[in-house]
């Protein structure tokens, strides 16, 4: 620990963007037309257009959500639904245009990779513009790479499992999403085969009032494994940029899935997501996730137990400052005997920030044999900050198992007085407590993102004080 | 108020071909009542030869009633069934008795300050003993408060806390023809409770009534409320009435069952005052028949370093709602609260409470039990609010549910929004589980049948709340209660001999 405090700048680190000149985009606005104009850019199956323009359909006729966080500033008739930075996929970094690999070499993705990663998509707006797998999971059989090519490359694949975790009628922002998506990731591994190491996906809003639609598909076959990670920045706007994406997560009998989420979007941005997961039999779903960016985040990490003795874990934690709403949270939906859940919630506010954990539990008739657990707390950091749980639990079989906790306060003035009798300035105190209180989620991450989210809580924590 | 809103792109928000009409059916949120309107309001007003501000006051809630949603809370919309309400026949008590049938002394039961005895729309006994009608005390009906003191009427009124955005609140305010008023003046502690006792159920008919309660400074109150069927002999116990309508187990489940030709419903409110330094104890036992539905509103003020504690024992009627809002103004005020549910055949127990800390030091702590037989469902939702001003608050929700068949269900919806990080403590605790195996093989080996193992395990799970209940007497009722309707509920008969062997 440094006993000099670090003079670090409260601005957005990576608030940086470039001028690109982008090759295809649509007009403001989100018309009919701009869904076909999307499908026909991109040279789309029948059936592909045709699911956009139901969700189109349906996202016309969806009232939007008043319960959680407040949506009234998004003009969506003033985002671009689609943007393509450059024209072909890049196998090598060297290829990469400069003006995008200089911002990804600022967030320092190539060295994440050689040091440690098995696998980079890296998105740059609209369009995976880099992606490489090492030779011997291509070997093996695993499948990673954009969205789109997914759907060019693996048709039959794609179509039996595409929207059949999230179907368009599941929300308004999913609706839109599959109405305009484009990239993301697409992700198959085998029976059978362990992934060593995480694969990894950068995905970051560039542009002024970009909205960015990316739909993330993976399928781990019967008793196969794999860890995904995503990790999210994005230059400051003044406008509103709006981020509504969409992941599926099919675990096939006996297998494990971890997903990582890393999400730091510049203040501006409103990040409503669905992640959504299926856990058949005997399979296990892990979302971690961190939320400490954006303007208004609304993301319930959900895994539907479909299998017998299927298990589902989320660790969630959430950072709200100035401005900040993080509306998150965990759903648990057993629908399958002997299945177990474990939810763990963690949230800071600070600055006037205010964070909400809304989650739901819910054991289905016929679902025996249910252990469930689900555990939030909160830290409030100072005046005018707040913290709101509203956990939704919902048993209908006696023999369910089902514990919940949930906890507000604030930091203890025993521990900051203990740890600046120790030498500590207060703020290197706090610091260190709120990283004691997020603990739960860092260990959970491969090494170079924890020492990452550490940093990030850090400079969270010292803007609080400028 | 779900408004599609058109999508982007301006015009292309088409009209709405997709949404078509649905069958007429009743859904979760419909309430049909067919007296609710001005008219009604205006012809119980003058019946009961009330004056212009009184007429005023019920026109605002009738106006308010109308567009209100049955729920107003978007937390809370997903879990709301008025389904088992038949209350379309149902009619308005319109006028009520003012005045009591019997009140002498005699009528006091033993250990207790007053009684009041409300039986349908009369007026069973009203009594109240001279050493508290010495010290001040005042218990009367509303009509007998207002023949004697129309402004302290007026003030009670004026004070109300009834939730603006509840419908069913706003119904009872708009057409209550019934009601209770207990005042306990500054410094006087009332040692011996207060019974107050409703004897309802009637088949087709309605009574509104309200409570209204205010305690004055250094005053103590304990109020014993008792609520059981009119066909019953006072003191009687109904608990058997319930769970004695449906078949239990041996493939017989009560789903299905037609709900009664004719319910009968009870609007009713307890509007509690404390001021500086008070203690009130309500304490509420729930008893009535199957037939009975039930809209229940209890709204308490606290005054400064005051105490309000509700026991609520909820084991009656087809469908409860009930709403409990507790507003801790005064600085190191505290609320305690205790509930439980024991559940059979088809009820539904829709609970909530709201408590909201305003005060400095408040505290609160809130604890639910609902044990869940049959079809019975209980939705427990509870929503703690620490508002700013509210530095060092200690406060603690917890909602228990034990499901003891297959088709029971158990909500809990224990929530918290929080202003101020100067807390204390701030915290909620759910579980749901079954019978622990472990406590029924120690019993069973201890030679306890598992019949009675059972029972104790699930008397047991309540006991703690029960014992909280604030006097001997009525614990000792509650006890009688639940071991009656554990009985009943029991599919085959040997229940009462082992019950009577083990008591």
């Amino acid at each position: 620990m440094a006993t000099t405090p670090e003079i670090v700048s409260s601005e957005y680190q990576y608030g940086f963007h470039d001028e690109v000149v982008y090759l295809t985009e649509t007009k403001r606005g989100l018309t009919r037309e701009t869904v076909e104009e999307i499908s026909r850019i991109k040279g789309e199956p029948q059936w592909m257009l045709d699911f956009r323009l139901r969700a189109y359909d349906h996202f016309l006729v969806r009232a939007m959500p008043t319960w959680g966080g407040d949506l009234g500033q998004i003009d969506l008739d003033r985002i671009v639904y689609y943007r393509k930075p450059s024209d072909r996929e890049e196998k090598s970094w060297d290829d990469v245009p400069d003006k995008i690999k200089q911002t990804f070499e600022r967030l320092g993705i190539p060295e994440a990779e050689r040091k440690f990663l098995s696998g980079v998509g890296a998105q740059y707006d609209s369009e995976v513009v880099y992606h490489n797998v090492r030779e011997e999971l291509t070997k093996i059989g695993v499948v990673f790479m954009g969205t789109d090519e997914g759907l060019r490359q693996y048709p039959e694949l794609f179509r039996k499992y595409f929207a059949t975790v999230v179907p368009p009628e599941d929300n308004k922002f999913a609706a839109l999403n599959s109405a305009v998506w484009s990239g993301g990731s697409f992700v198959y591994v085998p029976k059978g085969v362990e992934v060593p190491l995480p694969l990894q996906a950068y995905f970051r809003i560039n542009a002024e009032n970009t909205g960015q639609f990316e739909r993330t598909l993976i399928i781990v076959d019967e008793g196969a494994k794999v860890h995904y990670i995503e990790g999210c920045t994005a230059p400051i706007y003044t406008t509103d940029a709006l981020h509504a994406a969409v992941v599926e997560v099919i675990a096939l009998p006996g297998s494990k899935v971890r997903y990582t989420t890393i999400q730091n979007w510049s203040n501006d941005v409103y990040n409503l997501v669905t992640k959504r997961a299926h856990a058949h039999a005997g399979a296990t779903v892990e979302w971690i996730d961190a939320n400490t960016g954006s303007r208004l985040t609304m993301k319930y990490p959900s895994i539907y137990l479909r299998g017998e003795g299927a298990t589902a874990e989320v660790i969630s934690v959430a950072v709200a400052g100035r401005g900040q709403h993080q509306d998150t949270g965990a759903k648990a939906i057993h629908l399958a005997p002997n299945t177990r859940s474990r939810i763990v919630s963690k949230s800071v506010s600070k600055d006037g920030g205010r964070s909400t954990y809304r989650g739901s539990l819910k054991v289905s008739p016929g679902a025996t044999g249910v252990v469930a657990s689900v555990r939030c707390d909160a830290l409030l950091l100072d005046e005018g900050s707040r913290s709101d749980t509203y956990p939704y639990i919902d048993i209908q079989e006696d023999d369910t198992t089902m514990t919940h906790e949930a906890t507000v306060g604030k930091v203890s003035q025993d521990q900051i007085f203990y740890l600046m009798s120790r030498g500590l300035t207060e703020n290197e105190a706090t610091n260190m407590v709120v990283q004691g209180f997020l603990e739960v989620f860092t260990k959970e991450l491969p090494m170079e993102y924890a020492i990452e989210f550490n940093r990030l809580v850090k400079l969270e924590m010292e803007g609080s004080l400028g | 108020m779900t408004v599609a809103t058109g999508g982007p792109g301006a015009g292309a928000a088409a009209p709405t071909p997709g949404v078509a009409a649905r069958p007429p059916r009743q859904a979760p949120a419909d309430l049909t009542v067919t007296f609710a309107d001005e008219s009604t309001v205006r012809r119980v007003s003058a019946a009961l030869g009330e004056p212009d501000w009184l007429l005023g006051d019920r026109l605002a809630a009738i106006a308010a009633f109308g567009p209100l949603p049955v729920e107003a809370n978007r937390l809370y919309t997903p879990y709301v069934d008025l389904r088992t309400a038949r209350l379309a026949e149902v009619r308005l008590y319109e006028v009520a008795a003012a005045a009591p049938g019997r009140s002498a002394a005699s009528e006091i039961p033993e250990g207790a300050a007053g009684i009041v005895e409300l039986r349908e729309d009369e007026v069973a006994a009203l009594a109240l003993d001279d050493e508290a009608r010495a010290a001040g005390v005042i218990l009367d009906t509303v009509a007998g408060l207002r023949a004697r003191d129309p402004d302290l009427l007026r003030r009670l009124l004026a004070g109300s806390q009834l939730p603006d955005d509840d419908k069913l609140a706003q119904l009872t305010r708009a057409l209550w023809v019934q009601g209770v008023v207990i005042h306990v003046p500054d410094g006087v502690r009332l040692e011996r409770p207060i019974v107050l006792r409703w004897a309802l159920g009637a088949p087709g008919r309605a009574l509104l009534s309200r409570t209204l309660v205010s305690v004055g400074d250094d005053a103590q109150l304990t109020l014993v409320e008792e609520q059981v069927p009119s066909d019953l002999p006072a003191g009687a116990t109904a608990g058997t009435a319930v769970a004695g309508t449906v078949e239990v187990g041996a493939g017989a489940p009560a789903v299905g069952a037609p709900p009664q030709a004719s319910q009968s419903l009870y609007g009713g409110t307890t509007e509690v005052r404390l001021g500086r330094a008070a203690n009130v104890a309500v304490a509420s036992l729930q008893d009535f028949s199957i037939g009975q539905v039930i809209f229940q509103h209890r709204a308490g003020v606290v005054g400064p370093a005051s105490t309000l504690h509700w026991a609520l024992a909820q084991l009656g009627s087809r469908l409860v709602r009930s709403r409990v809002d507790n507003r801790l103004e005064g600085d190191g005020s505290s609320v305690e609260q205790v509930e439980i549910v024991f559940g059979s055949a088809d009820q539904l127990f829709d609970l909530t409470s709201y408590t909201r800390h305003l005060g400095r030091d408040t505290t609160g702590n809130l604890l639910s039990k609902a044990v869940l037989l049959d079809h019975s469902r209980a939705y427990l939702k509870g929503l703690i609010s620490i508002d700013k001003p509210a530095h060092g608050t200690d406060s603690f929700l917890g909602e228990f549910g034990m499901l003891l068949s297959k088709q029971a269900r158990s909500v809990a919806i224990p929530s918290l929004e929080i202003d101020q990080p100067d807390c204390r403590r701030a915290a909620h605790s759910s579980s749901v589980g079954p019978i622990d195996e472990g406590q029924l093989f120690y019993l069973e080996s201890r030679g306890i049948p598992p019949f009675e193992a059972r029972k104790f395990i699930v008397l047991g799970f309540l006991e703690p709340v029960v014992a909280r209940v604030p006097l001997a007497d009525a614990q000792d009722r509650l006890r009688d209660l639940l071991d009656a309707k554990w009985a009943a509920a029991q599919p085959s008969a040997p229940a009462s001999g082992r019950a009577t062997a083990a008591a």
